[in-house]
């Protein structure tokens, strides 16, 4: 129970994404990935990096879409529709032309920015 | 809260420390089975893998009959779910040596940027052939595997390795745990249910290998999902969430798309239908009719595929009629492709849960018709109607039609999907029934709980009773009226989860196959690794499909920097035949002509032409002065030839 406090607690901090601090810790995040890949090339780093973008971007997700579920069904509703994004933008960007590192890190930016435009859209209408 | 209900908790925590500690044993003892020369996976799983995994689902299923929370226990399920879908995963180093294989040799070429425009590299002439492909599973399951490898930067045989054994086997039980709840409101059937699952041997193959097809699988259950929403819904949001998963089910694999379509069209008959205040004659009619098309559509589908894919000759047909004896007709009719050769543990472990789901479902629709303001009544219509939709389609399929592009078993994951819920539903009933049976007989309690007010000695009997399978003691002993309370506690608590997870344990026999080729080996997986890190020119291999498989893991299908031929390819497969009957630099040669390349490489293994063979070719080869070794590997049991412009 406390686990699932926790969580809602954290979803609620994402959701609110005040001055769009998790907007930019999820471009930030973007910018690590891309470092990685080019220079480190690290496994755990790139866990790390790409958990955190998950959860950011699950949670504006979810909230987008799955306002009403209970918290744990709202994460992971929005993580699989946020794998959806990655894959059907990915695969647009397959169709026009390739996913090389530069087309891919394109490809993130763009789900990242799709999620917090649709977070902050449910956001401004609660609060309006 | 009373004292046994206090302690009640603290049992259950014990137990769910227990069960978190034999999945990590579970996990453990199947990084210890894994092995790079085997058929099976039965071959080399630790001997003490099936049984920890059998007390290891006993015991969730304990917690989980026990225990009055419900998605907090999904946790528990999703380890579980993961862990029964990674044995090939797990096991061998290259997964199962199958389609997936086939998938990753696609998607390395988008991983190393080899092809533009994704699969397939050569042009396409008509424009349905172009929708067909893009469209054809393919592209979309590389995107996801190269944005997953690049974001966590390890290679991508891993990632594809574990893409679909992870995703289904996180997101399928929540899929079976929320449809089960949406037309149940009862958390401990819905958890249930989505433990069940893994007892459908083909549901828990297609989530064991990472293949279009599976991807597809997975978004249909959310498809069927937001159906289910649906139909009592006007929510615009549950409208757009069931049209996205059945596109992206169709994006995936164009099976999963058309059986997700056909029952959103259906799913959409039957909220017309509720909408009637008193259904007429033509209401149901008109259900009726749009059943009948939703259920054609996959077979006409398949006949007009032509349109889009060349070669495709899919036809209806009563030849099977003409040709095959009554009692094979009525064995397919019946168990369908079972028929053949499988014996009768893997008949009734494929066939026990869709017919008990069945019956039980014939059950609840004979209840309706006497409860007619019955709640979730046009749930259990909906997916009664959608089962008997799947049954009819793959009968249609496996006695109406020849050619298919497809084997029709893979339409018994849709079936086992929609009857996980109805064989929990069946088997909480039982348990409820037998309850209120054991109430009525006055007794006490029949909970977990009541184990506590038992005297000690009393409980370390009845257990030693239970382990050594002393059922006359026990007998016995519950004549004793004081003893009636654990008579119940056995049936409730111990025997139903060790049936349920004998069940469960045993349909991973059925599920993971007794009889396989040799599945990709270290060796040669070695081999073709050595090829690509030392060879710095263009290259080409001729080796048998195998090497080819193995080969397109590690670069790619068609790949023009590091050439193997496609696995149904003919001139690879001449070339090959040629070199094995006299191995010569004219064959290399014409290899490096025919693919623009400067180096070509000639692979031989012997456990794939037989000892015999093997040394004539290897002998032969080493007395060709022309051709040269280029590496021994497997301690001799490959070896790789080249030649150099």
């Amino acid at each position: 129970m406390s686990g699932l406090f926790q969580l809602s607690k954290v979803e609620t901090l994402v959701a609110q994404d005040q001055k769009l601090i998790f907007t930019l810790a999820s471009y930030v995040l973007i910018l690590i990935i891309y470092i990685n890949l080019n220079l480190p090339q690290s496994p755990i780093l790139g866990l790390a990096a790409s958990l955190s973008y998950f959860l950011i971007n699950g949670i504006f997700l979810g909230r987008a879409f799955f306002e009403k579920e209970p918290a744990f069904f709202r994460l992971m509703f929005g993580v699989l529709l946020l794998i959806m994004l990655l894959g059907f933008v990915g695969w647009l960007v397959i169709i026009i032309y390739n996913l090389d590192v530069t087309r891919f890190t394109l490809v993130l930016f763009i789900v990242a920015t799709l999620s917090s435009l649709l977070n902050k859209r449910v956001e401004n209408k609660n609060v309006t | 809260m009373s004292p046994n209900r206090q302690g009640f908790p603290k049992l259950l925590h014990i137990g769910e420390i227990l069960y978190l500690f034999l999945i990590a044993l579970s996990f453990y003892l199947l990084f210890l089975s894994r092995t790079g020369e085997a058929r099976t996976v039965w071959e080399v799983l630790h001997p003490a893998f099936i049984p920890t995994l059998f007390v290891t689902t006993s015991l969730l299923l304990t917690i989980l009959l026990a225990s009055r929370e419900g998605a907090h226990n999904l946790l528990f399920v999703i380890v579980h779910s993961i862990l029964i879908h990674s044995l090939f995963s797990i096991v061998f180093p290259a997964g199962d040596l199958s389609g997936q294989q086939m998938a990753l040799g696609r998607t390395r070429l988008v991983y190393d940027n080899a092809i533009l425009h994704g699969w397939p590299p050569w042009p396409i002439e008509t424009i349905q052939s172009q929708i067909y492909t893009r469209f054809g599973g393919i592209n979309f399951q590389a995107a996801l595997s190269v944005i997953f490898a690049r974001m966590l930067s390890i290679d991508l045989l891993w990632v594809h390795l574990f893409l679909v054994p992870v995703l289904g086997g996180v997101f399928t039980p929540i899929a079976v745990y929320l449809t089960t709840y949406t037309f149940t409101k009862n958390k401990k059937v819905a958890v249930l249910a989505s433990l069940l699952i893994s007892a459908f041997p083909y549901a828990t193959y297609f989530g064991a290998i990472s293949v279009p097809n599976s991807l597809g699988f997975i978004f249909f259950f959310y498809s069927l999902y937001f159906m289910l929403k649906n139909l009592d819904s006007n929510d615009s949001k549950t409208t757009f969430l069931m049209l996205a998963f059945s596109f992206f089910s169709l994006l995936s694999h164009n099976l999963t798309g058309i059986i997700s379509f056909s029952l959103l069209f259906l799913s959409l008959a039957f909220k017309s239908y509720r909408g009637e205040k008193s259904p007429s004659i033509t209401a149901k009619i008109s259900l009726v009719t749009s059943f009948i098309l939703c259920a054609s559509l996959l077979p006409f589908s398949l006949i007009y595929l032509r349109l889009f894919r060349a070669g495709t000759y899919t036809a209806f047909t009563l030849e099977k009629f003409y040709e095959l004896p009554l009692e094979e007709i009525a064995g397919l009719f019946l168990i369908g492709e079972l028929t053949y050769g499988f014996n009768l543990e893997t008949i009734l472990l494929n066939v026990i849960g869709p017919a008990l789901a069945l019956l039980y479902m014939i059950y609840r629709l004979y209840r309706l018709k006497k409860n007619p303001t019955a709640e979730f009544r046009i749930h259990l219509f909906f997916l009664s109607a959608a089962f008997l939709m799947i049954l009819v389609d793959y009968r249609i399929l496996k006695l109406f039609m020849e050619k298919l592009p497809l084997n029709e078993e893979r339409l018994w994951v849709f079936r086992d999907f929609i009857a996980a819920p109805f064989v929990a539903l069946a088997i909480y009933a039982a348990g409820s029934s037998l309850k209120t049976f054991l109430k009525a007989t006055s007794l006490p309690t029949i909970s977990l709980s009541s184990l506590k007010a038992l005297p000690k000695r009393t409980v370390l009997h009845v257990l030693s009773l239970i382990f050594t399978l002393n059922f006359a003691g026990l007998r016995a002993l519950c004549k004793r009226n004081s003893l009636r309370i654990l008579s119940m506690l056995f049936t409730l608590n111990i025997l139903i989860p060790l049936v349920l997870g004998g069940w469960i344990t045993l349909s991973l026999s059925a599920a993971y196959p007794q009889v396989a080729p040799l599945q990709t080996t270290w060796y040669e997986l070695e081999a073709v690794k050595y090829i690509e890190e030392n060879t710095k020119e263009k290259y080409v291999v001729i080796g048998d499909s195998w090497t080819i498989f193995a080969g397109e893991m590690i670069v790619g299908l068609n790949n023009p920097r590091a050439y193997y031929f496609g696995e149904y390819n003919k001139t690879g497969y001449d070339l090959f035949v040629n070199m094995k009957q006299e191995p010569s630099p004219q064959w290399m040669l014409l290899a490096m002509n025919y693919t623009d390349t400067t180096t070509a490489y000639f692979i031989v293994t012997e456990p794939r032409l037989g000892t015999e063979e093997y040394n004539r070719v290897v002998t032969q080869a080493l007395q060709n002065d022309d051709i040269q070794v280029y590496g021994v590997f497997g301690e001799g049991k490959l070896y790789v030839f080249y030649y150099e412009k």
